[in-house]
């Protein structure tokens, strides 16, 4: 490009600093800021003193922590940990159960203040974060203090912090990592010092607490990770003159700081995870035998017994819990949509206990008189006898009352030897090894060819032709009688105390990941305060969190309209001023280059591009999401929004920018010419006014964001702006019109 | 100061200039004229005759594949169940729903017509033999479209300027695809798809050439391919909506042209908006045109009332032959014998009938009832003021129902009326729902159980008097149970047989807005006369009942989730993991199964590419001059068009949620085989022809082994056991049970 002298510049005195771009001025704006953050999110923290939202969970789980008791939830355990260390730290002794929405705090004596303390610090302590990275970015300081204004007097982000939830955490680390992420950019010229690797690795540890809060910090690591890529790309160019060795090396350096290191502190956090949590608790259902057995006080640890050839067993699927049942009655000839029948004995899975649930185990090998010949071991072939009406449990190629695909299922008469092969079920204990002997609770059974599965509504049960799928699973339930009838305790001689085993922690890492995944994809059911991501950056949506009908009091999760609608406005601005840009350098004609000095161009794109790159990472890939989403899930991509917002009215005040920020290094990097940002008064008015508006929507609609005062039904209806907002407590036209009117 | 190395890349990668290098200024001029003409040879149809005696010489031999005993199996295979059916529903012009646009039914269904099918056979079950019905000929279609692809195979790789040995190679792998052969020898969509998207794409191919050279832009020539493409991409899309795709396909390569155009600084405004408002005519509102006016003779056809009936709302109804209703009363009084509808669902009248619950209250069952009958007629009393008698509504004067007015609904038949109270409903067992039931006795006045207060929602837009009080057809209101607060209330859910398989009704505490709207459907009153206003269902023009099809099409096709025995996930596709068994009698079986070397070897070119690119341009970063090789030029011209083809075919089937099967992947299978063919061209380039003939040769007839390897599987051959397991190279070809 060309560079054109100074003079030819229309910005008015770039050269000159700005007398209000002082680092002292800088420093008092921030601190006033972060007070003010604190104030509005410390304000009345002790109301309401009762169960809000997903406090159920959150609370729960730091419970959990302080009892020490085994759970299991989709998210990873940093923030939830960190509220556990809260709760201790305030002495909370985890016998409070936060069963539902609206049980009170102070009846059960939980310090729940000192609890939600820490968000509220965290999502405070946010606040210097954005106006620090818009510092460093080299924005002056009211356009600093205006995006970061944007956080602080929004509704959402004050609503979310104030209470024992995760995403205070989430959004805390997601702002240091970008803000880690620009001091180390910063370094560029300086590679390889101390300080580059400090803020490196410290990008990468930020990382892992993000990731650590929650999956969604999967996102914040698509963020850097593109934009590492990018410079790498940049690395690469030949025309920097690097040798492939040395791109090599700084490739290196950016995996170890930016993958390896945040691996490690992910898995520690797990780590840790595991090892305060030993006792017995509510997750211990959803984890296999094995990481079962290593948990203090486990059911499966103290009474699991080895299954021998003609027990009598209840046998249960794994999903649904229900009992494998059959009973007298037959299946209909002909089914709704024509299709025929066995006409045989129903099996139908059955929630509740029954004698028409026992089974008996029978060999169909021959057997040693006693002893441990007589244990049923991993792939034995067996016959199950149903022990009220005397039949073996059968499947054959007739298609199943409602799934056509699947085999039927049903019983044999046991001295009819016609359909023998039919009736043979082999045991495959899921992750066992040869010879394993097959015990109560924990051995799980699938069949072999044609193999049960629970589909379609309560009473179905099916043969699936795909041997591997997950739902395929059973396990027994309970001994019911051996054949002697004999007490079961004494048949194994002297039972010793078990020891609790132990288990790699790689293993168990490897087990909880995936069934997080998993059970993260499942949660698919239905909310009424479910959103859908389009609805999130408009503000059409929110969540009802807590009501009180006494005071009519409510608690709704709802951004600051004009707050979100200016970040929405930023972020279309950029698009537009990016796409004419491009469409008109096409044609040869530089509207930014032309008008404003060079440097302006790229740090639209490059500063102002990382940050909405940012947006479009934690905003873009829910719509590829089939579970359940809600409005908070759009908090991180909010934050990278207002950075937006505060770039693009930069962009739009003033022509000149502040250069260069990046820390030179002597002998490596040119000394450019330094120039400054010219914002002027007007600009300083404009943000200004901005704010004035900012706090009194903020204002507006604070008795929705802290639960109080209550407010009267045409208080509620003047709130509802958008009429897709479910607020509580409306007063209704209808009813006394209706009243009027007869 | 750092230790600064010179750049690694060797300067001297090309000691002598190698035939066909274009320098820089060359490269740039190519790049902003678009005009690859100078680094290579126009392409262009110039086809010498002797080509024209071999292409027909495949087309014969591609007759004789594909027609091989066409009439075998006499029995319904695999998907002929449904369109099959479909043909059979336009012959007897009954309405029916399908997930797919008509064009591709409509052709079969047109055969089937000239043939004298008189569309009584119904195509119920897979393997049910034939009575007289021409499939011979409905397959014929689908048959001989698939002959044509080979041909289009052929010429577009013409066209891309690839040797006639490379054109002939990938015509004879289109010929021998396994897979197509199977597909286009049954009465199914996809043999006209795959035609149409390989006719869309050379009518591109031809136009990009044509656009390529400045001078003849806007030509006649210029105009008949664009004009060409832009229908056979309606005809795509007017097929299946998976068309969208080779439009996405065409569009994306619209855009990198006019991306250059744009560039082009010679070019001026107005000569680009020319360009661009070209495109948008014949590429937009020429398909857009084509497939509504597909829509249009599908409507045309199917004039009567049919099995898809109850997917549309009741004014579609209204326009099917059979459905039609005659005027009714606009204004509704107490005294009123209505029938009422529910709006958002299909469910039909409000319905009462002399059985009960056979749980909860075991009173009178209270449905929604689809079709009409007098058991949907219901007597609107007055129940606003306690305890005053019914007047003799043939005398009294007429009060009209006001919104907040209280209302009894008496049932004619049986003078049961309209009754809730707080008794969980049969099906919906849940807190939030009250049973509704008909209640009462000659002589009994009622209970206040049976008050309804009467929500106006909305009035119709043109009727201002219907947002204030009750008007048929254009009020749409809500019934409030006034002592539990309910909501009458309905859903998509079915009652047993006890209720005949008729629809829920409840009343809803927590009802959502949609389900609980109803509006009355016809109305009489004793003192109405035939002279009083009258209304009727204001029938949809084409456009409505076009944009209500689109729509439940839509939703029809997302509702598809079940899973199916045979059905795949993308990734399974391009390694032909499994097949799909079409149909089994007798120990013979049709399956249908690619040909695993064309298959594999298209899956690997495209692998190939995307990895070659990818080092191209990292080599590039490094400073090494790759792409001013006319060669790397041209063949990446023409891999990344084909290559992007086959991504936008292939890609976007990894969001659907819907049920998906191997033949999906059909269409991005024919851009893979032509990558393959454009890397064989790259590959032989430099060889001598007989070599080069050699090899397409040598490639040829490995596929042709494994087609006749596997051809027992299409034609529902004879074999032995031993043969069919030994056939089945992976094991999850499931075709040996």
């Amino acid at each position: 490009m060309v560079r054109k002298a100074p003079r030819d510049r229309i910005v008015s005195n770039p050269t000159v600093p700005n007398p209000f771009e002082d680092e002292n001025i800088s420093l008092i704006v921030g601190i006033a800021l972060t007070f003010v953050a604190f104030l509005l999110r410390f304000y009345k923290l002790n109301h309401p003193d009762q169960v809000v939202f997903d406090e159920v969970h959150f609370g729960k789980f730091a419970a959990y922590y302080i009892t020490r008791e085994y759970y299991f939830d989709v998210h990873p355990p940093l923030a939830k940990m960190l509220l556990g260390a809260a709760g201790w730290f305030v002495g909370f002794d985890g016998k409070f159960d936060f069963e539902k929405i609206g049980d009170s705090y102070t009846q059960h004596h939980v310090p729940y203040v000192g609890m939600r303390a820490l968000p509220a610090i965290l999502g405070s302590l946010t606040v210097p974060i954005v106006y620090g990275i818009m510092r460093q970015t080299g924005f002056p300081i009211a356009i600093a203090a205006f995006s970061a204004s944007l956080i602080v007097f929004d509704n959402a982000h004050i609503t979310q912090t104030r209470l024992i939830l995760l995403d205070a955490a989430l959004v805390f680390f997601m702002a240091l990592s970008l803000y880690a992420y620009i001091r180390f950019r910063k370094l560029r010229y300086s590679e390889y010092t101390t300080e580059w690797w400090l803020w490196l690795c410290s990008t990468g540890f930020f990382l892992a607490c993000t990731l650590g809060c929650k999956m969604v910090g999967l996102f914040t690591f698509l963020t850097i990770g593109t934009a590492v890529l990018v410079d790498l790309w940049n690395i690469l160019d030949y025309k920097k003159g690097l040798s492939m060795e040395q791109v090599w090396r700084h490739f290196f350096a950016r995996a170890l700081g930016l993958i390896l290191l945040p691996f490690i502190v992910y898995l520690s956090f797990f780590w840790i995870h595991f090892k305060i949590l030993k006792y017995s608790g509510t997750g211990d259902s959803f984890m296999s035998p094995a990481f079962q057995e290593t948990l203090h006080g486990n059911e499966l640890l103290l009474n699991s017994q080895e299954i021998r050839y003609y027990d009598t067993l209840t046998i249960k699927h794994r999903e649904s819990k229900v009992f494998l049942h059959s009973h007298l009655e037959r299946y209909p000839l002909r089914y709704d949509d024509g299709r025929i029948s066995s006409q045989g004995q129903q099996v139908t899975g059955y929630p509740h206990n029954d004698t028409n649930n026992h089974w008996q185990v029978i060999p169909t090998k021959a057997l040693p008189e006693t002893g441990r010949g007589r244990v049923v071991r991993h792939n034995d072939i067996v016959q199950l006898l149903h022990v009220v009406t005397q039949s073996n449990l059968l499947t054959h190629d007739v298609a199943s009352p409602l799934t056509p695909t699947n085999q039927e299922f049903t019983t044999f008469p046991r001295d009819d030897h016609s359909r023998y092969n039919d009736t043979l079920f082999q045991i495959v204990i899921t992750d066992a090894h040869d010879g394993q002997a097959w015990k109560s609770k924990s051995a799980l059974w699938t069949h072999s060819e044609p193999l049960p599965e629970w589909a379609f509504g309560q009473q179905e049960i099916n043969g699936n032709k795909n041997a591997q799928e997950r739902s395929a699973t059973w396990y027994v339930d309970q001994i019911v009688e051996d054949e002697t009838g004999e007490d079961l305790r004494n048949r194994t001689g002297v039972v010793e105390p078990k020891q609790v085993k132990s288990m790699s922690f790689f293993r168990k890492f490897g087990e909880l990941q995936l069934l997080m995944l998993q059970h993260n994809a499942g949660l698919t059911a239905s909310h009424p305060y479910a959103s859908n991501p389009i609805n999130w950056p408009f503000l059409l949506n929110g969540i009802s969190f807590w009501t009180s009908n006494g005071e009519k009091q409510q608690i709704y999760l709802i951004g600051n309209p004009l707050g979100w609608w200016i970040c929405v406005m930023g972020l279309s601005v950029f698009v537009g001023i990016v796409g004419a840009d491009l469409m008109a350098r096409r044609r040869n004609i530089k509207p930014i280059q032309k008008v404003i000095i060079p440097e302006l161009r790229n740090r639209l794109l490059n500063s102002t591009g990382f940050f909405v790159s940012a947006w479009a990472f934690h905003y873009f890939p829910f719509y590829l999401m089939s579970r359940q989403l809600f409005v908070h899930h759009y908090l991180p991509a909010h934050l990278a929004s207002t950075l937006v917002a505060g770039s693009v009215l930069n962009f739009v005040l003033t022509e000149s920018i502040e250069y260069p920020i990046s820390v030179a290094r002597r002998g490596v990097t040119h000394l450019r010419p330094r120039m400054y940002t010219d914002f002027g008064i007007k600009g300083l008015a404009i943000s200004a006014a901005v704010l004035v508006i900012l706090v009194i929507s903020f204002c507006f609609f604070a008795p929705l964001s802290y639960g109080t005062p209550g407010l009267s039904g045409e208080e509620v209806n003047r709130r509802r702006i958008i009429s897709s907002w479910t607020l509580h407590f409306q007063s209704k036209e209808i009813d006394t019109t209706c009243v009027h009117k007869i | 100061m750092l230790p600064r190395r010179a750049a690694s890349p060797p300067r001297q990668r090309f000691p002598s200039r190698p035939q066909g290098y274009v320098d820089a200024d060359e490269k740039r001029a190519t790049a902003i004229s678009g005009d690859l003409r100078r680094a290579h040879p126009s392409a262009g149809l110039r086809i010498r005759p002797a080509e024209w005696k071999l292409l027909a010489l495949v087309v014969l031999v591609a007759l004789g594949v594909r027609l091989f005993r066409i009439s075998h199996p006499d029995s319904v295979v695999f998907d002929e169940v449904h369109f099959g059916k479909f043909a059979s529903k336009y012959i007897k012009t009954q309405y029916y729903v399908d997930v797919h646009p008509p064009l591709a039914k409509l052709l079969i269904t047109l055969v089937a017509f000239v043939r004298g099918f008189d569309g009584e056979f119904d195509f119920k079950d897979i393997a049910k033999v034939y009575e007289n019905t021409p499939y011979t000929s409905m397959r014929l279609l689908p048959a001989l479209m698939g002959v044509a692809v080979v041909p289009l195979a052929y010429l577009t790789l013409r066209e891309l300027d690839c040797g006639a040995t490379t054109a002939l190679l990938g015509s004879i792998f289109i010929l021998f695809e396994n897979g197509y052969i199977t597909q286009s020898r049954h009465i199914l969509l996809d043999s006209p798809l795959i035609f149409f998207t390989a006719l869309t794409l050379f009518f591109w191919v031809a136009f990009s050439n044509e656009d390529r050279d400045r001078s003849r832009a806007f030509t006649e020539q210029w105009w008949l391919w664009l004009t060409l493409t832009g229908l056979s991409l309606g005809a795509v899309v007017s097929c299946k909506w998976v068309g969208l795709f080779t439009i996405a396909t065409v569009g994306v390569d619209t855009i990198r042209q006019l991306w250059r155009l744009l560039g082009d600084l010679r070019v001026p405004p107005r000569l680009f908006i020319k360009h661009f408002l070209a495109r948008a005519l014949c590429l937009i509102v020429v398909p857009v045109f084509f497939y509504m006016s597909m829509f249009a003779i599908h409507f045309q056809i199917l004039q009567n009332s049919g099995d898809g009936d109850g997917f549309m709302s009741s004014p579609f109804q209204h326009t099917l032959g059979g459905r039609g209703m005659e005027d009714t009363f606009a204004d509704i009084a107490l005294g009123s014998e209505i029938t009422m509808r529910h709006l958002n669902t299909q469910g039909g009248y409000l319905h009462s009938h002399l059985h009960s619950y056979p749980a909860g209250s075991a009173q009178q069952q209270v449905t929604l009832y689809p079709h009409r009958d007098e058991n949907n007629v219901w007597r609107i009393l007055n129940a606003t003021e306690e305890g005053i008698a019914e007047p003799d509504y043939a005398t009294a004067p007429l009060t009209y129902v006001k919104h907040g007015m209280i209302i009894r609904l008496q049932h004619l038949p049986t003078e049961k009326r309209l009754h809730s109270h707080n008794i969980r409903p049969p099906v919906s067992d849940v807190d939030f729902q009250n049973e509704v039931s008909g209640y009462g006795f000659p002589g009994f006045i009622g209970d206040a159980n049976d008050n309804w207060a009467v929500e106006i929602e909305e009035g119709d837009k043109h009727d201002r008097e219907s947002s204030r009080r009750l008007r048929t057809l254009h009020t749409v209101f809500r019934l409030r149970h006034t002592l539990t607060g309910c909501y009458l209330f309905s859903h998509k859910v079915k009652l047993p047989e006890w209720g005949f398989e008729q629809q829920e009704v409840t009343c809803n505490t927590n009802a959502v807005k949609p389900n609980s709207l109803w509006y009355m459907e016809t109305n009489t009153h004793p003192q109405l006369h035939p002279g009083d206003e009258r209304v009727n269902y204001e029938l949809p023009g084409f456009f409505g009942k076009f944009w209500e099809l689109q729509q439940v099409m839509w939703t029809t096709n997302a509702g598809l989730t079940d899973r199916h025995v045979f059905d795949s996930r993308p990734y399974t596709w391009p390694i032909l993991r499994r097949g799909i068994n079409f149909w089994v009698k007798d120990h013979r079986q049709i399956y249908l199964l690619g040909n695993p070397f064309i298959w594999w070897l298209s899956t690997a070119s495209v692998v190939l590419y995307a990895v070659v690119r990818v080092v191209l341009v990292l080599r590039e970063k490094r400073g090494y001059q790759d792409f001013n090789h006319s060669r790397v030029v041209k063949y990446d011209s023409i891999c990344s068009l084909l290559v992007i083809g086959w991504a936008l075919h292939y890609f976007p089937f990894f969001l659907m949620q819907r049920q998906l099967f191997l033949h999906h992947y059909f269409p991005a299978l024919y851009f893979a085989i032509l990558v393959s063919c454009g890397i064989f061209d790259l590959v032989t380039a430099t060889l001598r022809p007989q070599v080069r003939l050699q090899l397409a040769a040598i490639l040829a007839i490995v596929a042709i082994y494994n087609f006749t390897h596997f051809s027992p599987l299409i034609y529902g051959g004879q074999w032995t056991r031993g043969q069919c397991q030994r056939a089945e190279w992976l094991k999850t070809w499931d075709f040996s049970w």
